[in-house]
């Protein structure tokens, strides 16, 4: 019945899935228009070490996070896999490295579970969910939370 | 009703365009000579753009357009060979002109034709050709004409004596030359033998006064009539004569004649004894000029000058197009298009990327795009570019704007405009012209005090208006200035309180600071009387607003007695700035070249240190060095190497020298600013950064906040004597 489609159709959720390491994370595809190959980054001076500086994307300079370092994770060197993956926010763009960019998956809301402490390493306030398709382990990242301008002290 | 040129609607868009310059170009020249009387490079000018005018607008089949172009021809041929004198009359019909034309502009341009006749400017510009002055109000309008042509003596002028005729062969060798002053008595001036007194006075500081009529004695005696005529000896110019006479309410000039053929036709002095006339007087060899007409040589003359301007107006003709906004505002929402085709392409790529693990196809399409890439942004950059102009395609419709102003509110002001060539997005120049239009009517008319009360608060009679661009740090500033009264706090709370936009309470407790700032509260208005320039209350309400529109913000500065000054702070988004590249590590930094004094390179042994600083000796100035790696607590490799020679790029800031070392000196360029945005916020010592011809991103330097943090940071030494 269409009423039925209609309902299946806004449960599911479109999520680009990206590596960290061994784990595998997810944002929304809304948040997460575009990827891009790691290209040059230009440092800036006195800013925090999880900034990686600032990129020419398509004309426009944006800042480049480095997402290992933001989420306290191990920080390795890029390989030929490294993405940018681009994040939309209230305050203009974003980039962020990613180890690698998967695929895009689109989820059923039934098959995700709400953040716990035991599924991942990520501290659990950046964590808004956690997918489980395919036998595989996907946590969805809170990138409005993980990228909040906080009060930060110039260094 | 409906106009049927025999045109295209291409041509009849080039037409306008054209005319627009030309108006432009006219009452540029006209503003000019009003300044600086018959100068012959700026008669030239107007002479030209009326001319193609009247031939562009025939052409076109507008006749009136091509009459009044042509009277206004007759009138700048006669100013060329000085048979006629620029006065105030000749200058305000001249505008008047313009504002017909403009008139007559726009019915070409709606295609319908408008209510504007050319009945009343004809007269007057005939009136003025046929050597009467027309156009003034009350009695000054029945008063002798401004003519000086064929080398006879103003028309009303008397009889001199001999005595007089005399004393004016002898002043030529003094180096002052005679000009004849004709006044109107304003009928309802309160005391008009006062003024006349002060008039005499006054011309008499400039010069000699040869005779009045009426005479000294009979001014003081309070006999007077309805004019006020001088013979005048001076070296100085008719402007400053001019500025002298406009200084004196209820006196209206009404002619203003260089007399060069008064003591030749009486006198009969030597043509060379005119030209051997000191520099000082400049008008002097111009009123010779003018009474050399005649002289078949002079014809000649006027040729090789056409000849002259015709050949620079050839170079001029530069390689520049014509372009309509319209066409850039398409191409770069085509650009935006091309962006996001590409950002689509990327994905397939991605996609391509994880499904065909990077094989050769995968890999040409990679490099192709992000060649493509590159292509785009250099494509949105260079239109950008093209969008920005000079401000003084806005700041040059002002000068005249604050004349009629000034004219109409009674004021004497200085226009000065400065910045004219710094560049602003086009945008951002649509947007801003009504603020500033606002806040320079503001200036005129609250700010610059009537000429009596300057006067009697040991102010110049005239004002100083001011209003300039400039760049500073990542911003651009436009300051609309004057030295006028100051907007005073202890006013500002009583018409707020009366005005019920605060309670009386809440206005006592504001300083004086904040207090200030309800002038752009809306209904606010401080005027006393309401005149149809400002004062309504309406106005600086509206400044506020367009400006935050435009991101930008406004600040009041103000000193009772001494001036106001408001400065519009626009953010430099869209600003190319000029600047030299340097290499740290490997990131290449631009340093505003308006800061830089010079670069140099010094052997590493010639740096000594001073109080824990390192500083350089340079023509005997100890320079301190600032080190970019550790002002930026950059890191080295390990295996770094200290080199034998620095780089030092000095730059000035408030008047003290620095020397900021780098790795290495690019070279010099132009760059757009673009912000670092919100994530990463304001950054002391970095004020953006640019994208470069490689696509590689730089960081600009804001080289007076970054010393500020360095000098902070410097343990809090003792203030370094430099």
């Amino acid at each position: 019945m269409a009423g039925e489609q209609q309902e299946q159709r806004d449960a599911i959720t479109q999520v680009v899935v990206f590596q960290l390491g061994s784990e595998l994370y997810g944002a929304d595809i809304s948040m997460v228009p575009s990827v891009t190959p790691l290209q040059r980054v230009t440092r800036v001076p006195r800013t925090p070490r999880y900034i990686e500086g600032v990129t020419n994307l398509r004309g426009r300079v944006i800042p480049v996070v480095d997402l290992r370092r933001r989420l306290n994770l191990p920080v390795t060197p890029p390989t030929k896999a490294t993405r940018i993956a681009v994040a939309e926010l209230d305050g203009g763009q974003v980039g962020m490295i990613v180890d690698s960019v998967q695929e895009v998956l689109r989820i059923p809301s039934t098959s995700i579970e709400a953040p716990s402490p035991m599924l991942s390493k990520v501290e659990h306030e950046y964590v808004q969910g956690v997918a489980k398709v395919d036998g595989k382990l996907i946590i969805l990242l809170d990138l409005a939370r993980v990228l909040a301008r906080e009060e930060r002290k110039v260094v | 009703m409906g106009f049927d040129f025999d045109m295209s609607a291409e041509d009849i868009k080039v037409f306008l365009d054209e005319a627009e310059e030309q108006l432009q170009t006219m009452e540029a020249g006209i503003l000019k000579l009003e300044k600086a009387g018959e100068d012959p490079e700026y008669l030239n000018d107007i002479f030209r753009a009326a001319h193609t005018l009247k031939g562009s607008s025939a052409t076109l089949g507008h006749k009136k357009m091509a009459e009044v172009t042509h009277s206004m021809e007759n009138i700048l041929d006669k100013l060329r060979k000085g048979k006629l004198t620029i006065t105030r009359d000749v200058v305000d019909t001249l505008f008047a002109c313009l504002d017909v034309l403009q008139a007559f502009k726009e019915e070409i341009a709606s295609g319908q034709e408008s209510a504007v006749t050319t009945d009343a400017i004809m007269a007057r510009l005939s009136a003025i050709d046929s050597g009467k002055s027309a156009g003034l109000e009350g009695a000054a309008a029945a008063l002798p004409a401004t003519n000086v042509g064929d080398g006879a003596v103003p028309a009303g002028m008397p009889e001199l004596s001999a005595e007089d005729l005399e004393r004016l062969r002898s002043a030529r060798v003094r180096g002052l030359a005679p000009v004849w002053v004709l006044m109107s008595i304003q009928k309802d001036a309160q005391m008009p033998a006062v003024r006349s007194f002060q008039m005499l006075l006054a011309l008499g500081d400039i010069g000699e006064v040869v005779r009045s009529w009426p005479s000294q004695q009979d001014v003081e005696e309070d006999k007077i009539g309805e004019d006020l005529k001088v013979l005048l000896l001076t070296a100085q110019g008719l402007p400053k004569v001019r500025s002298v006479v406009e200084s004196i309410p209820d006196l209206k000039l009404v002619q203003l004649t260089a007399l060069a053929e008064v003591a030749q036709s009486q006198a009969q002095p030597q043509a060379q004894a005119l030209a051997a006339a000191p520099a000082a007087a400049p008008f002097v060899t111009e009123a010779a000029a003018a009474s050399m007409t005649a002289d078949p040589a002079a014809p000649t003359a006027a040729l090789a000058q056409d000849k002259g301007a015709a050949g620079t107006g050839g170079k001029s003709a530069s390689r520049t197009v014509r372009v309509d906004v319209e066409v850039l505002d398409n191409l770069m929402s085509l650009v935006g298009e091309l962006v996001i085709d590409r950002t689509r392409l990327l994905q397939v790529l991605t996609r391509m990327e994880s499904e065909r693990e990077g094989d050769e196809l995968t890999q040409v399409m990679s490099g192709a795009l992000t060649h493509i890439g590159r292509m785009t942004s250099d494509l949105q950059d260079e239109i950008q570019r093209a969008r920005m102009l000079p401000v003084d395609n806005l700041f040059r419709k002002f000068p005249r704007m604050v004349r009629d102003i000034a004219n109409k509110a009674g004021k004497e002001i200085e226009f000065v405009v400065l910045g004219e060539e710094t560049e602003l997005d086009r945008s951002v120049i649509e947007e801003i012209g009504d603020p500033l239009m606002h806040l320079l009517r503001n200036s005129v008319d609250h700010g610059v005090e009537p000429p009596m009360e300057r006067l009697r608060v040991g102010k110049p009679s005239k004002g100083v208006v001011t209003l300039e661009a400039y760049h500073e740090e990542n911003h651009i500033i436009i300051s609309v200035r004057d030295d006028g009264r100051g907007i005073d706090p202890i006013k500002v709370r009583a018409s707020a309180v009366r005005k019920g936009i605060l309670s009386e309470e809440a206005a006592r407790r504001m300083p004086d600071p904040e207090i200030i700032n309800m002038v752009w509260a809306p209904g606010f208005s401080t005027a006393e009387k309401i005149s149809d320039i400002s004062g309504r209350g309406v106005g600086l309400d509206v400044v506020h607003k367009n400006i935050e529109k435009l991101n930008g913000s406004v600040e009041i500065r103000t000193e009772v007695g001494k001036g106001t000054e408001f400065r519009i702070k626009l953010p430099l988004t869209l600003a190319i700035i000029r600047s030299l590249q340097v290499q740290v590590l490997d990131t290449t930094y631009c340093i505003p070249l308006s800061s830089v004094v010079e670069t140099d390179r010094i052997p590493t042994n010639e740096i000594k240190t001073v109080r824990q600083m390192e500083v350089i000796v340079k023509r005997g100035e100890v320079i301190p060095l600032v080190r970019l790696v550790e002002a930026f607590q950059l890191e080295r490799p390990q295996d770094y190497v200290d080199p034998e020679e620095i780089f030092v790029v000095i730059v000035a800031v408030l008047n003290k020298q620095i020397g900021i070392v780098v790795d290495n000196l690019i070279g010099e360029g132009d760059v757009v600013i673009k912000p670092l945005g919100k994530f990463i916020g304001d950054i002391p010592g970095i004020s953006g950064a640019t994208i470069l011809g490689d696509g590689d991103v730089a960081i600009i330097l804001d080289i007076s906040s970054l010393i500020n943090t360095v000098r902070l940071e410097q343990n809090r030494l003792e203030p370094i004597r430099v």
